[in-house]
């Protein structure tokens, strides 16, 4: 018999191989199951949102969204640092003056008070 | 014993005894068509439990326009494949897994299913065949398990897939051409 052959005959074979099938049997349990998920009490409100947010595509919306909310922040905070720069360096340079002249840790040259 | 149609009466009126009357009576039939399509017992047992709810919920829809065992077969096969289309949509997110390197096996998939029914000495060979027809599309494997499995008659599976017969012969057709096709690709890489 030719390799050829011998590959038909055995797909002739497994084809033939589900005659005389026996039906599968249930779980004999299978009707109480059903009573108790039946009895379970739906999911509140809560459990709703839960499975909206868990979905692929509106959780990567929402990623989506966070992302460019993130871009948006990063991108007006630095046109407005621009726009308002010369007022906020004052009022750091003077902050930080302020906090120089109560936290001295220069001790040797700090004149005694 | 209750004939089909009081049955259906006394459940359309909510009635306990004759929804586990008819889940009793149906049960092997449903878990047996669903594990055909999903192959895998654990999601069979929850499916068949999602057919008899929507039954039971959807019960005042059924006209007795079919057989109720039609309609039966009808929900049991659409349940099956919606599962299937959801475990493909959740495999094509699966390249985040293995991204992660958590997941996204590349690896040739071994004939793992094994029927209950089949007769020990075609144990290995109807693994192979249920590999084979997972490959099928869905209207081919619908038509091919209810024919094969639930040894439905042509015609009573153009009533459950609400299609003409020569429709059905046409599936089974192309189903049994795509099974040759994969078996001759599987035998060729495992024989030679």
């Amino acid at each position: 018999m030719t390799p050829n052959e011998k590959i038909q005959q055995e797909i002739e074979k497994t084809l033939q191989s589900l005659d005389g099938i026996k039906r599968a049997e249930a779980n004999a349990f299978l009707f109480t199951r059903i009573k108790a998920r039946m009895n379970k009490k739906p999911g509140g409100w809560e459990e709703g949102i839960f499975s909206f947010v868990s979905k692929p595509l509106i959780a990567i919306a929402i990623i989506l969204l966070v992302m460019a909310v993130n871009g948006w922040a990063l991108w007006g905070s630095g046109t407005s640092e621009a726009v308002n720069g010369d007022t906020t360096y004052s009022e750091l340079a003077n902050e930080y003056n302020t906090v120089a002249s109560v936290n001295n840790y220069d001790y040797e040259n700090t004149p005694n008070e | 014993m209750i004939n089909e149609t009081e049955l259906v009466e006394r459940l359309k009126q909510g009635d306990e005894i004759a929804f586990k009357t008819i889940v009793e009576q149906w049960k092997d039939m449903v878990y047996n068509t669903i594990l055909g399509i999903v192959q895998n017992e654990t999601e069979a047992e929850d499916l068949a439990q999602d057919v008899f709810i929507k039954v039971f919920e959807k019960i005042s829809t059924f006209k007795g326009d079919s057989k109720f065992s039609t309609w039966l077969y009808r929900i049991a096969t659409t349940t099956a494949l919606d599962h299937l289309r959801s475990k493909k949509r959740k495999k094509r997110f699966g390249f985040l897994q293995s991204l992660t390197g958590s997941g996204g096996d590349e690896k040739e998939q071994i004939p793992d299913f094994h029927h209950p029914g089949v007769n020990l000495d075609n144990k290995e060979r109807a693994a192979v065949l249920f590999k084979a027809i997972d490959a099928l599309p869905e209207n081919q494997k619908s038509a091919y398990m209810l024919h094969k499995l639930e040894g439905l008659s042509y015609r009573d599976v153009s009533e459950v897939l609400n299609t003409t017969v020569s429709a059905v012969e046409s599936l089974m057709s192309r189903a049994n051409q795509n099974l040759r096709k994969q078996l001759e690709e599987y035998y060729n890489k495992h024989y030679r």
